[in-house]
């Protein structure tokens, strides 16, 4: 497994971890009674609560994600070569990490069709939830589809990004 | 509708006949990562022509010698 691959791997995870955090936080709240659908500042506050939380989350593991990487691409080098001293150990990590962390035009143009995908996805939540409203339901319904589509759509995004480092990815 | 091109290369022989070149040396040569050395080899990904003429000059050929297609 290469780098963007495990790197993206992070990214799901987070955002697993987050979108299960939101649900048992909210819902639990919502099923003993503390908040009524009606409760939109309630709603609207959670919801921007963990969108930080999200993004705070996400730099924290990824910043972990990397320094346990190097510390596994040191401990490789390590086993390769048990002679090699602290300098030379540096340099391999380094070595490595500039050309698996490079970013070229294949990484982008997977981001790009994966973000389509993920957008689609937040589009269809923002249609569902325009349909909530329609069927009378209430705007915290419609709140929270929206909010669980746009992470379910970032999930998709990372999966489609799997998806395309395992399958390929073709110009056209 | 037009039949679609298969784009074929000799990446790996290629590397083979640079002193066993390895995936990491060419992808630092080009300014790519690894893992787009190891996709454009199994066919995985065609790359841009900007990319493929700096395939072709870390080898010191031209670029028809480095990728071909098929119809």
């Amino acid at each position: 497994m290469y780098y963007q691959e495990k790197k993206t791997i992070t990214s799901i995870i987070t955002g697993i971890a987050v979108l299960t955090a939101y649900c048992i936080y909210a819902f639990s709240r919502y099923q003993s009674g503390a908040v009524t659908p009606g409760d939109l500042k309630f709603w609207a506050t959670t919801m921007l609560i963990f969108i930080g939380i999200g993004v705070a989350a996400s730099i924290v593991i990824q910043i972990i994600f990397h320094i346990l990487l190097s510390m596994s691409i040191a401990y490789h080098e390590k086993v390769k070569n048990s002679q090699c001293d602290d300098k030379e150990i540096e340099k391999a990590v380094d070595k490595t990490m500039s050309t698996d962390m490079v970013e070229d035009e294949m990484d982008k143009l997977i981001e790009l069709k994966s973000a389509r995908i993920g957008y689609v996805f937040a589009g269809i939540g923002v249609v569902g939830g325009l349909v909530s409203l329609v069927l009378n339901y209430s705007p915290a319904v419609m709140l929270n589809i929206m909010f669980i589509s746009f992470c379910a759509g970032s999930l998709l995004e990372g999966f489609a990004q799997l998806h395309f480092y395992r399958s390929g990815i073709k110009n056209a | 509708m037009r039949n679609k091109i298969e784009i074929t290369n000799n990446i790996r022989k290629l590397r083979f006949f640079a002193n066993e070149m390895t995936q990491q040396e060419l992808a630092e040569k080009i300014g790519a990562s690894r893992q787009t050395i190891i996709a454009i080899e199994a066919g995985k990904y065609s790359p841009s022509l900007e990319l493929a003429f700096r395939i072709a000059d870390a080898f010191g050929i031209t670029i028809g010698e480095v990728f071909d297609h098929e119809v």
